[in-house]
């Protein structure tokens, strides 16, 4: 077809209507407003791996929905999450990233989070154990039992990871993403992991862009490399099993390491319960993927920061129990890839800031094409329509006509 | 019980607190200019660090995280504070300060409790 012209650019394709996306869920403040609302307040989110809080008194702060949250390891051992909000005038408690409460800081306590506006003192349980000057200033109409901080729903699971939920009473973790997990359970669960690498990017795109690239294998068209080495025809037979609430998986196969151009097989660090070499991959819901390429896992996560503005954190994973001679192979085989200087990575995020970058507030709505059909092997695009199809479902919004309402899917296909 | 040499007078300048270590105890000696004081080196109220928190002026020792005092010269409690410092005896000989330390002095806490409290469930 010859070059369009604006109406003939503007038209709808000639596809199903699940197969193409109206660029405005990726462009529109309302639509991206909504989704903190309806999605990211609702779902699960893995904030950090455990081993990266080991000790008790140990915390991370991050922010979901761009409500401030903490997680501590208490002296109990148990991991527990708070809104990193003091109940007192909503001042921010702890503003470090990570740390402890072990030793005392110029402004707080051993032992407790302080808020340092008003020396308000909270244990690791979330229990405020000193309010300053309470009998004078509130008398008896107000003590420390009433201003607790807010607990949130928090379950170290899937090898490790610490899942937060800002909904009190949302689809257990299990039911939420326990099928999906299910390929990788007993490696992932054999023995203690520990994030060897983290790093994070933040790119001028939409959070569901990025997810896409980590559902579709189409774009090793982008990936030199990919195209010039390792592959075989297992390689390009996986397919993309879709799971409830949206949620992907690729199929394992083995990777031919040792046809790559300087890399070697990671057939002795593979996890446990793993056959050599073998590659999964999991797609959660609304933007999380968990990536084992034999002897390294990594696992990204998802933070909108506004609908073309994405903070993406990456974690990479060994055994805890790994020598320092085998960590350092891992670290080797995973930052070859997926370092920020890794194989692929970056290019994986020159893609997505190219998508954002014609695709900001205020863009001209167009037609994002989801529609092939390759036996929904990894270049069929089934794991992006069984995403927005989710997307539609807890939004209510038709993901290519996001003015239509999605539980009227059958009307409007019918017309 | 024994007295154990601290430290000379001449160590720890007035309206000042030193940390010191005896044998294993540590022990926090505070001169308020009528005298000496040697207690643990933390505060009663939250455990924090008195070498680093703790101000003395006229004869009062006042923690600042959370302005719980003490008058120095008879151990009473000041405005808010709702615990004793506890302290060792204290002598001078001479120019020495020695202490009377058969064990070491601690404060028991409020400590997070073991109950179950998935409040969730």
């Amino acid at each position: 077809m010859p070059a369009r012209n604006h109406s003939q650019w503007t038209a709808k394709p000639p596809l199903q209507s699940s197969e193409w996306i109206d660029s405005r869920i990726y462009t529109e403040e309302a639509i991206f407003e909504e989704e903190m609302e309806k999605i990211f307040k609702k779902t699960w989110i893995p904030v950090c791996h455990e081993s990266e809080l080991p000790k008790a008194y140990d915390f991370r702060t991050t922010s979901i929905a761009r409500e401030p949250v903490i997680v501590c390891r208490g002296p109990d051992n148990v991991i527990r999450a708070f809104l990193n909000v003091c109940p007192h005038r909503g001042m921010i408690i702890e503003r470090r990233p990570s740390g402890s409460f072990f030793e005392p800081q110029p402004s707080g306590n051993p032992k407790r989070m302080t808020c340092m506006f008003h020396a308000w003192q909270f244990d690791m349980k979330g229990n405020c154990v000193y309010v300053s000057r309470e009998k004078e200033g509130y008398q008896d109409r107000l003590c420390k039992e009433d201003v607790g901080l807010r607990r949130l729903r928090c379950e170290v699971k899937f090898g490790g990871f610490v899942w937060v939920n800002l909904d009190d009473n949302p689809l257990s973790l299990e039911d939420w993403a326990g099928k999906p997990f299910e390929c990788l359970r007993k490696t992932l669960e054999a023995e203690p992991l520990e994030v060897f690498h983290y790093h994070k990017a933040i790119v001028e795109t939409n959070y569901k862009l990025w997810h896409d690239t980590n559902c579709e294998f189409y774009h090793d068209f982008m990936h030199y490399h990919n195209r010039v080495t390792g592959f075989n025809d297992a390689y390009f037979a996986r397919k993309n099993e879709s799971f409830e609430n949206g949620h992907i998986v690729v199929g394992t196969f083995e990777v031919n390491y040792d046809q790559y151009e300087g890399f070697e097989s990671r057939a002795g660090l593979s996890f446990p319960h793993l056959p050599p070499n073998q590659w999964y991959m999991i797609d959660l819901f609304p933007g999380m993927n968990f990536n084992l390429r034999g002897s390294a896992l990594r696992c990204d996560t998802v933070t909108p920061l506004g609908p073309n503005k994405l903070m993406i954190e990456f974690r990479g994973l060994g055994l805890k129990s790994d020598s320092a001679e085998d960590r350092q192979t891992r670290i080797n085989h995973h930052n070859s890839i997926w370092g920020p200087f890794g194989r692929n990575l970056h290019e994986d995020l020159i893609g997505v800031q190219g998508q954002g970058t014609t695709m900001r507030p205020g863009s001209e709505p167009r037609r994002i094409l989801h529609g092939r059909q390759e036996n929904q092997t990894i270049h069929d695009e089934n794991g992006m329509r069984h995403y927005y199809d989710e997307w539609g479902r807890w939004m209510n919004r038709m993901p290519n006509d996001p003015e239509k309402i999605f539980a009227e899917r059958e009307l409007i296909a019918a017309e | 019980m024994s007295w154990k040499y601290l430290c000379e007078v001449s160590d720890v300048e007035t309206n000042s607190v030193k940390l010191i270590d005896v044998d294993g105890v540590s022990v926090l000696v505070a001169n308020y200019g009528g005298g000496f004081r040697a207690m643990p080196p933390i505060c009663p109220h939250m455990e924090e660090p008195l070498a680093e928190s703790g101000v003395i002026a006229n004869c009062i020792l006042t923690c600042t995280k959370h302005l719980w005092a003490w008058d120095l010269r008879n151990l009473s409690m000041i405005g808010e504070t709702e615990r004793d410092l506890k302290t060792y005896e204290v002598k001078q000989e001479g120019d020495k300060v020695l202490a009377l330390i058969d064990g070491e002095l601690t404060y028991d806490f409020d400590e997070e409790g073991d109950d179950d409290d998935d409040f969730f469930k």
